[in-house]
């Protein structure tokens, strides 16, 4: 806005500069015309060859509203326009009028110029003659109203433009406030269940009649629900804490194999209590990695859990690690329950179960993958997913393969 | 009081049921938000307590279909959703009381006595018909010094007359209210139940105060009372 009136003051002051610069020239030139002579002993002047007020007008560029020709003793010589005072009364120099016209609308306001004209050192006269400022104010005025117009909507633009990317900026924090404020709220409503299940069972074993039989076997579920609240909350604290990116003293270079190998002895035994069928497929030679190896391990061990928990008795899974030449993949396959296409997206989301009530009986909280897709993307890997309803599905981790040990 | 808790998670549910029903409430346990949706429809309750995360239909959307249905029985919310927001919209959208997981079983029992002093007119712990009082926390009948203690049933028969005292319930009335909606009683149950607590008013002699209305059901009023002329 300071900057639009300083504008407007330049131009202004400019305008008028030009104006009375030119008033000025003009006024040079009509003086030039003047001629003073000596007549019969009377000092005599000769306005015919002054433009507008001479009968010989030569055209000038600017309108002059009126000219006035004063004697050296500031008496009325000649004039041109509307009738002036017959003694010049007004200082030499510029000046400037506001004279009511009839005719005008509002009053008109004229730049005057009073010049003393010289002859030969001596002074033979003053001439005055006076232009309508409007060839100047109406500029003057489009100026205003452009100003006027333009600096509130410059602002507004600014404004506007400013709220928009103010907005776009603040999108990913507000993104990640939300979903730190729906992970909180998933996460106190998995805490506060199994606590009120402990609570109630406890107190309500404690009412009277008491029956021993019956706190038994509250105390029986009391325990049982404990432990689950004890597993959910390693998980929560696991994906607290290994938020952000691996520091790079972190990683070693490790050997898949190596990782993968235990894990399946291990797993063997566990799907034997289903009577699932555990094909392996790894390589016998070295799988270098750079990772930590105990979260790569929770990782594998996710998918290996939840693909012996989503396949019936005697159903099969498929482990097979392998690499190419960027990508060390990791595979875990099974003909299990499968996922629906529409739970397919977010099923790595936490707390995010495809089935609620099959899950909740099955000890799943939805972290486990999760946790699992954190963990591999902190090593710059990435985790994908098909699956079938009723036919299975297939989990494949796949991180950056490291030629050699390093 | 006839109650309707409706909770999703078994191990949360159960205790709660046999709390509430120790201390003589009639209790509907159910986890599906679909069914007590139904359930709501056609079925009086004396006291719905909700859970808000269901699957499928929320504790939220059935308090709304509740009063939406122009009943106006007392709703309290137990639910581990916290924050303060959760709580206005839960009392907002017509719950009388909220309460958040893990409750206290003893302040929940508290509660719902206060919810039950209301439904529908201010009576106290202890509801009156003429001099006969029946006692809702001991589960007892008093009348002229005279005091007998009722076993549950009993005193849920007893509870539900006095609230609809010089009132024809008819039989299908009060299995409702005496029985969980997916029981079906004998055909004889009420009958006998009946026999049974005209017995235990004897011992007060208030015995002929539980009419049998031929054909319609059966009533509880004082002799004093006006209508007693037209039944004998």
């Amino acid at each position: 806005m300071i900057f639009a009136g300083v504008l407007y003051l330049r131009e202004a002051r400019d305008r008028l500069q030009t104006f009375d610069q030119t008033l000025y020239n003009t006024s040079r030139i009509m003086a030039a015309g003047v001629e003073n002579y000596v007549y019969e002993g009377q000092q005599r002047t000769d306005l015919e060859n002054v433009p507008v007020l001479g009968s010989d007008t030569l055209p000038l560029s600017t309108d002059l509203t009126f000219a006035r020709w004063y004697m050296a003793d500031k008496q009325l010589l000649q004039f041109v326009g509307e009738i002036p005072p017959a003694q010049l009364d007004t200082p030499s120099g510029f000046q400037t009028q506001v004279i009511d016209q009839p005719q005008a609308s509002a009053p008109v306001r004229l730049r005057q110029l009073t010049l003393p004209v010289y002859q030969r050192d001596r002074l033979i006269g003053y001439l005055q003659i006076a232009a309508s400022l409007t060839s100047v104010e109406v500029p003057l005025q489009q100026l205003r109203l452009f100003l006027a117009v333009g600096t509130p909507l410059a602002l507004g633009a600014i404004a506007l433009t400013g709220w928009v990317l103010g907005g776009k900026a603040m999108q990913p924090i507000r993104q990640s406030y939300k979903q730190l404020q729906q992970f909180t709220a998933d996460a106190s409503h998995e805490l506060r269940a199994p606590l009120a299940g402990i609570l109630s069972h406890a107190q309500v074993g404690l009412m009277q009649p008491v029956d021993p039989q019956e706190q038994q076997q509250r105390l029986t579920i009391i325990s049982q629900v404990a432990e689950s609240m004890s597993f959910l909350i390693s998980q929560l604290l696991f994906l607290a804490r290994h938020q952000g990116k691996l520091l790079p003293d972190m990683l070693k270079s490790v050997d898949l194999v190596q990782i993968v190998q235990p894990l399946t002895a291990e797993y063997t035994l566990q799907v034997a209590q289903k009577q699932q069928t555990l094909r392996i497929n790894i390589p016998q030679t070295s799988l270098y990695v750079q990772a930590e190896p105990e979260l790569l391990r929770q990782a594998i061990a996710n998918l290996l859990s939840n693909a012996h928990r989503y396949t019936s008795n005697h159903g099969t899974i498929e482990l097979r690690l392998w690499q190419t030449h960027r990508w060390a993949i990791f595979q875990v396959k099974d003909n299990g329950v499968g996922i629906d296409a529409k739970d397919l997206p977010r099923i790595f989301d936490r707390f995010y179960r495809a089935d609620q009530v099959r899950s909740r009986q099955t000890g799943g909280f939805g972290l486990g993958l999760a946790i699992a897709r954190q963990i591999v993307e902190v090593h710059g890997g990435e985790i994908t997913v098909q699956s079938s309803p009723n036919q299975g599905s297939t989990f494949e981790i796949k991180l950056p393969a490291q030629s050699m040990p390093g | 009081m006839k109650i309707l808790l409706v909770e999703d998670d078994p191990i949360q549910l159960e205790p709660l049921k046999t709390a509430l029903s120790k201390s003589g409430h009639g209790v509907d346990g159910v986890q599906d938000g679909d069914v007590a949706q139904r359930l709501i429809s056609e079925r009086h309750y004396d006291l719905l307590i909700l859970d808000w995360m269901l699957p499928n239909v929320s504790g939220v959307q059935l308090c709304q279909h509740y009063r939406q249905l122009g009943k106006c029985s007392p709703v309290l919310f137990l639910t581990a959703k916290d924050t303060i927001y959760d709580k206005v919209t839960g009392l907002d959208v017509g719950a009388d009381d909220y309460l958040i997981k893990p409750v206290n079983v003893m302040e929940l029992l508290a509660r719902v006595r206060a919810l039950g002093r209301r439904s529908p007119l201010w009576q106290g712990d202890m509801l009156t018909l003429s001099d006969l009082e029946l006692h809702l926390t001991t589960l007892t009948v008093k009348r002229q010094g005279q005091e007998i203690q009722l076993s549950g049933r009993e005193f849920q028969l007893m509870e539900y007359f006095m609230r609809h005292s010089r009132q024809v319930l008819s039989r299908d009335q009060i299995e409702q209210a005496l029985w969980e909606w997916d029981m079906e009683p004998e055909s004889k149950a009420v009958t006998i139940l009946i026999h049974r607590v005209r017995q235990r008013l004897q011992a007060v002699g208030a015995e002929d105060w539980l009419q049998t209305v031929y054909g319609m059901g059966y009533c509880l009023s004082s002799p004093g009372h006006p209508t007693e002329a037209a039944f004998v």
